[in-house]
């Protein structure tokens, strides 16, 4: 039974493959996560920090990551997300349609300018 | 099924989820500390930043669920913990509704098993019952026999019918295997292809072969289950026995199954019918007594056989004008001719309708209490809308804690019904067809219950669930609202579905009254002889036997001398048909008096007596006389007629010495002489209606079936044994059929009518009964909801009895408003009996003042409660309330 479509709104994929990235890393625990995707997108992704939550569990879900218990940088009780073999694999298909995905856009927006120009 | 393996690991992730968020959150106010906010800006600041905390984990959780049954199971299990929290509330809607529910099962199982029962035919759907129809009856008038002649006929038909069989129905045979007393037996005889046209087969040994319905081949009987077990101990070898049926040796030759069961038929037994050249005779057509099964040819509609029918019926009266004059013929299905023969669909119609009312009243109830309970839920509805779920999720969860109260009371209404069906059964023996039906707790029943629970948990809840749901969030939130005010709408509500319940109560008592009234009426109606202190017992004299009018007449005479010895009988009497016991019609003509029209014709029931009869009977002789010893085959043929037939055939007349001739099946008429009028008998104990009455002399023509009537001082039952005895003496291998007081036979008469009586009292009292709860619960819920309005009133120097006053009226208002309705739909009433019921007297005008009345005390008994308590209110307690 798959999930209700159209909760995994447009941003969803992108989120995914961020998740899926960052913890190629390294596994981290899911404030580490959030703190991560922020700073590495040098603060231009502004997302509500919970809504990580329910893409982590929809990954965990699909076998894309697992989970285990931790502690904190600050030693409190947490748990740690970590890639699994899937994951891997999933991630590489995810980056490689969305760089086709993104070449694409990118020419097609090239040719808008070309137009207007 | 995967989602149920995942219900485990389940419990872990979602603590997961939660210990991730909570060391998310502790993380961040941790940070923004280090930042140099304080703790509670801290700890806001990082949930603003998370977002709403509830709802994200809801989303987490999602993702591990299958959501629409996921949510609905919540919604269940948030329903029943809702309900499990207010027991009183659960258990008064519960209980509420499985009453409602238990009756309507309960009721339903006897429309499953009469109006829905099976038909024991292969294929029913193509076997017509082919009927005559009577011009002069004014009761099931279509469904009349059919004569030999007209069977043969329409029999020839074989493109239109390729199979069609007869039987004779309601025979009595005795009964006797070697060493056991002899027993009087109802039986059938069928034609030989009867059931193969109804595609039925022995359980055991053969039906009948071709050539088995003629005379000298017909010497088998089939026996029915029943009889098979109680009577020969279901041994198999049966098959081939011999018994002695009417004093003649037949063969058992087969044992039909157990489901071979017709509604209405009660013959537990059959063997060939014999149709003889007299039974083809012309004169013979005015016999009618055969039920005519037909098999339709593929294609043809019963409107095709009907259309047949009447050109057949129509050919008839040309051909045969002296016996088929007015006759019809049509034809039905068979289970459409079962049902309608039994002639239970009325009274089964009547029963449902006025439990579908109370199961009304009872949703009503429940809607009213779930309206109360929602007014103290408005603030937790209002919370959960704040917190982002939708109107439709919290219709969706009201709506299904009313499933739950529903599906609840329907469990508890099947429980309730299989006791109740218990209660049907032993209600239902008042016959020996209506005992044998299998009423029981069926598939249909279990499928009516559980339609009925879902109907209740819509028209309980959904009103109250969309009223509920329309909450203004802010107003209850702040719940600035004092005294009643946030009640209002809820209450007028509520006031219109209490004052509807009382309507529909009110409606339910007049009608039952009047139908309870005019079956008492008729229950106990004089009949016009004295019915106590009477033994009854039918006698039907064999053929073999007693094969002439001299040996019927030498029984009648030792019998009625032997049983004048017993120190405690009275007197003896012989009759052919007991008083009020519905004897049939014949034509009947009067010497000197030319019919007026062709279908205005003479009839009168028909009698035959002994000379003791009138004295025995109580029957009064009111001119001339009655018959005496004297009055024998040499002398003239003498009869006496009833005032009744004096009164519409020889108005301005003198009846005495007028000469008369009775059209009696297969006899030949005779003329006779009025000696004597008699006072009017009824014609049958349940009809009100008188009909004209001609008796003969038993003397004169002596008859082989008829009933012995003894009068003593003492109780009847009492003298049963003698009489017994006594017969066994007479003749040891003639049994006697159904020995029992007149009274009894009286009573047997009356069916189901005390089954229907109870059944409707019970149900409009129940109704009378749940009105009261409505309305008591509203004026309690009123007072409730007024206590701090009522506090101000008496701080202000309203007296105890003003308050008390005030709230009666309230209760008054609705009673008031709802009985003017119920009495305005209850007025066509009567008009609507007189047309389903004929020949009984409705419009009983008394019915109405007392109902209402009824009504009335029961609402101000309802209200008084609450009035008393209101009128206790401590102002200062009350003002200080909240």
């Amino acid at each position: 039974m798959g999930k209700n479509p159209d909760r995994r709104d447009l941003f969803s994929g992108a989120l995914d493959l961020m998740i899926l990235h960052s913890l190629q890393v390294k596994p981290m625990h899911g404030y580490a996560l959030a703190k991560h995707i922020k700073q590495a997108s040098d603060d231009l992704l502004q997302i509500e920090e919970g809504s990580l939550y329910p893409a982590l569990q929809r990954l965990l879900r699909e076998g894309l990551l697992e989970s285990e218990a931790g502690v904190s940088a600050k030693g409190r009780p947490t748990r740690i997300y970590r890639l699994t073999g899937a994951g891997m694999r999933q991630l590489e298909r995810e980056v490689s349609s969305f760089e086709k995905m993104f070449t694409g856009i990118t020419r097609v927006l090239a040719v808008a300018a070309l137009q207007e120009g | 099924m995967a989602w149920l393996n995942r219900l485990f690991p389940r419990r872990r992730r979602y603590e997961d989820l939660a210990v991730s968020i909570n060391e998310h959150l502790a993380e961040r106010t941790d940070e923004l500390i280090d930042e140099g906010m304080s703790k509670a800006d801290a700890e806001q600041q990082a949930r603003r930043e998370f977002g709403n905390v509830c709802l994200i984990q809801q989303r987490s959780r999602e993702a591990w669920q299958w959501s629409t049954l996921e949510s609905i199971l919540a919604d269940v299990r948030f329903a029943l913990r809702q309900l499990i929290k207010s027991p009183g509330f659960t258990a008064t809607a519960v209980v509420t509704l499985a009453l409602g529910i238990a009756i309507n099962a309960t009721m339903f199982s006897m429309v499953s098993a009469f109006l829905m029962g099976h038909v024991p035919a292969r294929d029913p759907e193509g076997v017509v019952v082919l009927s005559s129809v009577n011009p002069d009856a004014s009761f099931q008038a279509d469904i009349n026999g059919v004569s030999a002649a007209n069977y043969l006929l329409w029999k020839q038909n074989t493109r239109m019918f390729p199979e069609m069989a007869a039987s004779s129905e309601f025979r009595t045979a005795s009964l006797s295997t070697p060493g056991e007393q002899t027993e009087a037996v109802a039986y059938a005889a069928v034609s030989a292809n009867y059931f193969s046209t109804l595609g039925v087969a022995p359980q055991l040994g053969r039906g009948f072969v071709a050539g088995e319905d003629e005379p000298g081949h017909d010497h088998v009987v089939i026996l029915s289950h029943a009889l098979w077990e109680r009577r020969f101990g279901s041994i198999p070898s049966v098959i081939g026995r011999t018994v002695r049926l009417n004093h003649e040796d037949y063969v058992i030759a087969g044992v039909m199954p157990q489901d071979f069961r017709m509604l209405g038929f009660p013959a537990k037994l059959w063997t060939p019918l014999t149709l003889t050249a007299a039974d083809r005779a012309p004169q013979a057509r005015s016999s009618r007594n055969l039920q005519v099964f037909a098999r339709i040819a593929p294609g043809v509609t019963l409107k095709e056989v009907r259309a047949q029918m009447n050109v057949v019926a129509e050919q008839a009266q040309r051909d045969f004008p002296a016996t088929e004059n007015r006759w019809g013929a049509s034809a039905r299905t068979m289970g459409d001719f079962l049902v309608y023969n039994f002639g239970i669909a009325r009274a089964l119609a009547i029963i449902m309708t006025v439990v579908a009312f109370v199961l009304l009243i009872a949703c009503a109830n429940v809607a009213g209490l779930l309206l109360t309970r929602a007014v103290g839920r408005q603030k937790e509805l209002a919370v959960r809308m704040a917190l982002g779920a939708s109107r439709v999720r919290v219709v969706r969860q009201l709506l299904t804690e009313g499933l739950m109260i529903a599906l609840m009371g329907g469990a508890g209404g099947v429980f309730l019904t299989y006791f109740g069906i218990g209660l049907v059964r032993a209600g239902l023996t008042f016959n020996e067809m209506t005992s044998v039906v299998p009423v029981s707790l069926d598939r249909n029943v279990l499928l009516f219950a559980a339609a009925i629970s879902i109907v209740s948990a819509l028209l309980s809840s959904l009103a109250p669930a969309l009223k509920a749901s329309r909450t203004a969030i802010n107003a209850d939130l702040k719940n600035e609202t004092r005294g009643g005010t946030a009640g209002r709408s809820h209450g007028r509500l509520r006031a219109a579905l209490v004052g509807s319940q009382i309507a529909m109560a009110l409606f339910l008592l007049i009608g039952s009254g009047q139908l309870i009234r005019a079956v008492y009426l008729l229950d106990h109606q004089k009949l016009g002889f004295a019915h106590d202190h009477l033994l009854t017992a039918g006698v039907v004299l064999d053929q073999a036997r007693y094969p002439d009018a001299l040996k019927q007449k030498q029984f009648v005479h030792s019998l009625t001398a032997q049983l004048e010895r017993i120190s405690r009988v009275e007197s003896v009497a012989v009759v052919s048909d007991l008083p009020a016991t519905g004897p049939g019609s014949v034509p009947v003509h009067i010497k000197g008096r030319t019919e007026a029209r062709a279908n205005e014709r003479h009839t009168a029931t028909d009698m035959v007596a002994s000379p003791e009869y009138f004295s025995v009977a109580g029957v009064p002789i009111l001119r001339g006389r009655g018959f005496t010893g004297a009055d024998q085959p040499g002398t003239p043929r003498v009869a006496v007629v009833s005032q009744e037939f004096v009164r519409r055939y020889l108005p301005s007349q003198d009846a005495m010495g007028k000469e008369i001739q009775l059209d009696i099946q297969g006899g030949s008429p005779e003329s006779c002489e009025i000696i004597g009028i008699a006072a009017d008998v009824k014609n049958f104990s349940e009809d009100p209606r008188v009909e004209p009455a001609v008796y003969e002399s038993l003397e004169q023509r002596p008859v082989a079936g008829f009933s012995v009537m003894v009068r003593s001082g003492t109780d009847p039952a009492t003298l049963s044994d003698f009489l017994r005895s006594t017969v066994t003496r007479l003749d040891p291998e003639l049994p006697l059929l159904r020995v029992m007081s007149m009274d009894a036979v009286i009573d047997s008469q009356r069916n189901g009518n005390p089954l229907f009586e109870k059944l409707l009292a019970t149900f409009a009292v129940l109704a009378l009964i749940l009105s009261a709860i409505g309305i008591y619960g509203l004026i309690a819920y009123s007072v409730g909801q007024r206590t701090q309005e009522i506090g101000i009133r008496m701080a202000l120097g309203a007296k105890a009895d003003d308050i008390s006053r005030m709230v009666l009226r309230e209760g008054l208002k609705v009673a008031v408003i709802g009985s003017v309705i119920g009495f305005a739909l209850a007025i066509p009433l009567p008009k609507v009996f007189d047309a389903m019921f004929s020949g009984v007297v409705f419009g009983a005008p008394g019915v109405y003042p007392v109902v209402l009345a009824v009504m009335l005390i029961v609402a101000v008994g309802a209200t008084f409660g609450p009035a008393y308590r209101a009128a206790r209110v401590d102002p200062s307690q009350a003002l200080r309330n909240e």
